[in-house]
């Protein structure tokens, strides 16, 4: 039992990761109704920055600060001088278009570090506490504290704020807002720059673990990409329930199903996006929108 | 140019004179050089299945590696357990296309991102797989096969002899794919990728011609396998990972969507850049690869199967000559102008 | 000088020519018709003037050259234009639609003030206040939609076909309601509008577009007396 809720609670953090990263896919995708693959590597690329921070003696939390406004502004200018161009047009050319940022970004982060996975500091002292027998490490505990509190934070953002106002209006429909004289322009840049500190944020928050490396994310991407869909693409609490719900099924299933195991339960969270896309084409707590013709 | 090319004997002595290079190139090449040129030809394949459901249909395709992988895995197992060749090659078309209709089943349901995150699952979930079935894959190792061996008395290297079966193969595919899209289905997938409301008032069902191109791709894929192994002999959950599949769209954009020739330089483009790259820094191919495809779709969106016309369209200047003169030749005159003046009106209801 | 001066001014959907050199100015405090079948280039006109296609010619506001800017800086120069198809956020309130509509303010106390005024003028919208834009009756739409230009404070607001898609009782609430808009505050008007009758409880001088040109214009009276424009746009 114990056992069982040590993975729970290890899935619980596993899910909050992807869960960062989930919400930086529903926050491009409410601003600018794009999918943006390259989420990921743009994560993995601020947490190099903040890795080559670290190498140079800076102490921890100020490279992460550092590596939060490099993420902003290289997210704002991506949307900017790159996706700009494409947006209200096809959205296939679209997701071609994240598909290459995310091969050419790897390559950078590649080009300057290397594909080697080098260790990385982790945020959390590297201590277990013992809560009625069960063995629970800061780690998870304190992955989830903060994501948890990344989300209180983004709900005051856009229930409370008149940005998040503007960027709600935005994102509902770009051509009334800017008729109210919002500036849309600057406002998706906002969007683009917040969505990769969240990037940046799950990259520091995995580097430990994982190791940092260009590839690094690729596979919580994925997850990502799937909780935000199980979760419905405009529901920024859908998909962190729906990242969760994945770290912890995915977890029981590969310690409990023999078949399973470690290396095929990336299989178990397609297996329910496919049932629940099948069933429920707009996600579990998505709106249902009608297509336009 | 382009009034030579339209006339059919000068595209008759084109054809023959390609025709030529390709059977004579094998002869006087080293057997490096066969071997680029018959990976083109098996990834060409490959590149026409995800074209006919990306390009023409206009399904966002993330799987295709591993339909290649699993005609490659099929294709080295038949040879392990010495199977006919033409078996061989029946069941890395069958088997792969069966798989491909199944996924497309429930995922032609979906539209564009969906469609992409569930068949960005195949690669990701076929590679443990693979490595969960080393009987029949060799695991992470791989599984290593040695056939099609030149037959004596031919004269021909193995490679020069490899080389023209997959170069065979993939010319009769290739002849198959362009009368598959220039034909009747062709038509209607091109009316589904445009407007699916429109196809379904036309009684073409957007949901079956869907399925239909992801099967058709996937056979394409399975059989890109069986030639993936005559050529590599060897395949590894490498062949069908997640980034054969990103590079595999990368190339089919950079050559052209919806383009038979487009085809075939994506696949060229394909084979050859980690050769250029290699010889700098294997690190650089991610780079250059990312690079090129933003590249294309900022300054060439039709790939570069379309460059000829574009340089063309600059040196006339500006914009005014090339798309009018296109427009004319596919359509009847009559066409041209009645659309034109029904437009203005119709533009100015437009909600955007 | 005019507050609001189209000079010669032309437009085009690509190869489709719209507009054809129109002229027109409007000046503080009034209100201009702008009648015309579909596709006279009605839209395309407000479209130009808030900066949402390209234009060539001129078109000048207080003095100040606005063709090529973009919509928001447009807007924010004080130029408000409810779109056809009213373009209410849907998935926002009814009261963050109208905080949207303010957004470039600063006066809190104010802007409160003009909430409650909208509400006055519009009482449905009271009723729903916290409901989403997209939950509200065709009606209610425009009638939000016409009160979120109104939060902005402009000098001139753009309306397109207010009455489009309405039940006639509706429609004439809706224009009731933005005559009252017009007289108690004095903001100038364009009225685009195929229900000429509409047109005319709000504006006192019009223009007739046809094929992106304008065919008549003239004080809402001598326009009224005309056949061609009762016939065509009055039902009779």
């Amino acid at each position: 039992m114990a056992y069982t809720i040590q993975l729970i609670v290890e899935g619980f953090a596993t899910g909050s990761i992807y869960g960062a990263l989930a919400l930086a896919i529903v926050l491009v995708n409410r601003s600018t109704g794009l999918i943006n693959f390259a989420q990921g590597s743009m994560g993995v690329l601020a947490t190099f920055v903040a890795f080559g921070l670290v190498q140079l003696g800076a102490p921890l939390l100020l490279a992460m600060l550092v590596a939060f406004v490099f993420a902003f502004v290289f997210g704002a200018g991506v949307e900017r001088f790159v996706v700009r161009r494409f947006e209200g047009g096809d959205p296939d050319t679209a997701v071609v278009v994240t598909i290459g940022l995310f091969v050419l970004i790897a390559g950078i982060a590649a080009l300057i570090w290397g594909y080697e996975p080098r260790q990385f500091p982790s945020l959390f002292p590297p201590q277990s506490i013992e809560i009625l027998g069960v063995f629970i490490s800061l780690r998870s505990v304190g992955t989830i504290v903060v994501l948890v509190a990344v989300m209180a934070l983004l709900q005051v953002l856009f229930r409370f704020t008149k940005l998040g106002l503007a960027m709600r209006a935005v994102a509902d429909n770009p051509q009334s807002a800017s008729l109210s004289g919002l500036p849309v322009s600057r406002l998706l840049m906002v969007g683009w720059g917040l969505a990769a500190v969240l990037g940046a944020l799950a990259g520091i928050l995995v580097a430990p673990q994982l190791f940092i490396s260009p590839t690094m994310l690729d596979f919580a991407l994925v997850y990502a990409l799937a909780a935000a869909i199980l979760g419905g693409l405009d529901s920024p609490l859908g998909a962190v329930v729906a990242a969760w719900f994945i770290g912890i099924v995915e977890n029981l299933a590969g310690a409990y199903i023999d078949f399973i195991g470690d290396d095929l339960k990336i299989a178990v969270p397609f297996i329910f996006m496919l049932v629940i896309l099948i069933a429920r084409p707009q996600g579990l707590f998505g709106r249902k929108v009608t297509v336009r013709i | 140019m382009k009034n030579l090319l339209a006339r059919p004997i000068v595209r008759l002595l084109l054809a023959v004179v390609i025709a030529v290079v390709i059977i004579v190139a094998p002869i006087s090449s080293s057997s490096f050089i066969n071997y680029q040129l018959s990976l083109i030809a098996v990834f060409a394949v490959a590149l026409l299945g995800l074209n006919i459901v990306m390009g023409y249909t206009g399904q966002v395709s993330l799987g295709q590696s591993a339909f290649l992988g699993l005609g490659a895995y099929i294709a080295a197992y038949g040879v392990r357990q010495e199977w006919p060749v033409v078996v061989i090659f029946l069941l890395c078309c069958i088997i792969p296309a069966a798989v491909g209709l199944l996924v497309a089943l429930a995922a032609a349901r979906l539209r564009g991102l969906a469609l992409a995150m569930v068949t960005i699952a195949l690669p990701i979930i076929g590679v443990p797989l693979a490595k969960r079935f080393p009987d029949f894959t060799g695991g992470s190792v791989g599984s290593t096969v040695s056939w099609l061996e030149a037959p004596e008395g031919s004269g021909l290297a193995d490679d020069q002899f490899r080389y023209y079966l997959v170069v065979a193969i993939a010319v009769v595919l290739f002849i198959l794919g362009r009368n598959l899209v220039r034909g009747r289905i062709g038509r209607a997938f091109a009316i589904v990728k445009s407007n699916e409301a429109v196809a379904l008032s036309m009684g073409i069902s957007p949901y079956r011609y869907k399925v239909l191109a992801f099967t058709i791709a996937s056979l394409f894929g399975g059989a890109s396998g069986f030639l993936y192994i005559a050529v590599v002999q060897y395949t590894s959950p490498e062949t069908l990972s997640f980034a054969t599949s990103i590079n595999l769209v990368a190339a089919m954009v950079i050559g052209g969507s919806a383009s038979i020739l487009g085809t075939v330089l994506g696949a060229i483009y394909f084979v050859m850049l980690p050769v250029v790259a290699g010889q700098i820094d294997s690190s650089r191919t991610a780079l250059i690869s990312g690079a090129a495809l933003l590249l294309v779709l900022f300054l060439l969106p039709g790939g570069l199967v379309s460059l000829p016309r574009r340089i063309a369209q600059l040196v006339r200047g500006g914009r005014g000559g090339s798309p009018r003169s296109r427009a004319a030749a596919d359509r009847p005159p009559t066409g041209d102008t009645a659309p034109r003046t029904t437009a203005a009106p119709e533009a100015e209801k437009q909600p955007r | 000088m005019s507050l609001l001066e189209l000079e010669d001014v032309s437009a085009s959907y690509g190869y489709a020519p719209v507009l054809h050199g129109i002229s027109f100015g409007l000046e503080a405090n009034r209100a201009e018709g702008i009648l015309g079948a579909n596709g006279a280039g009605k839209t395309t006109t407000l479209r130009a003037i808030s900066g949402m296609v390209p234009a060539t010619g001129r078109i000048r506001f207080d003095g100040v050259d606005i063709l090529g800017k973009s919509p928001d800086r447009i807007a924010r120069m004080g130029i408000a234009h409810v779109p056809e198809g009213r373009g209410t956020l849907g998935g926002l309130s009814v009261r963050d639609n109208l905080r949207i509509g303010a957004y470039q303010r600063k006066d809190r106390k104010q802007i409160d003030e003009h909430i409650e005024f909208c509400l006055d003028l519009f009482p449905n919208l009271r009723e729903r206040i916290s409901s989403n834009a997209s939950a509200l009756s065709g009606g209610e739409q425009q009638m939000l939609a016409v009160a979120r230009a109104f939060m902005a404070q402009p000098r001139v607001i753009l309306l397109d076909e207010a009455s489009l898609g309405l039940a006639p009782s509706t429609a004439q609430r809706v224009y009731d309601a933005i005559r009252r808009l017009q007289t108690e505050t004095g903001v100038a008007m364009v009225v685009v509008e195929q229900n000429a009758s509409l047109a005319f409880s709000v504006v006192d001088h019009a223009l007739v577009l046809e094929t992106g040109r304008v065919s008549i214009e003239g004080p809402k009276e001598s326009l009224m007396g005309m056949d061609e424009v009762r016939r065509a746009y009055l039902g009779g």
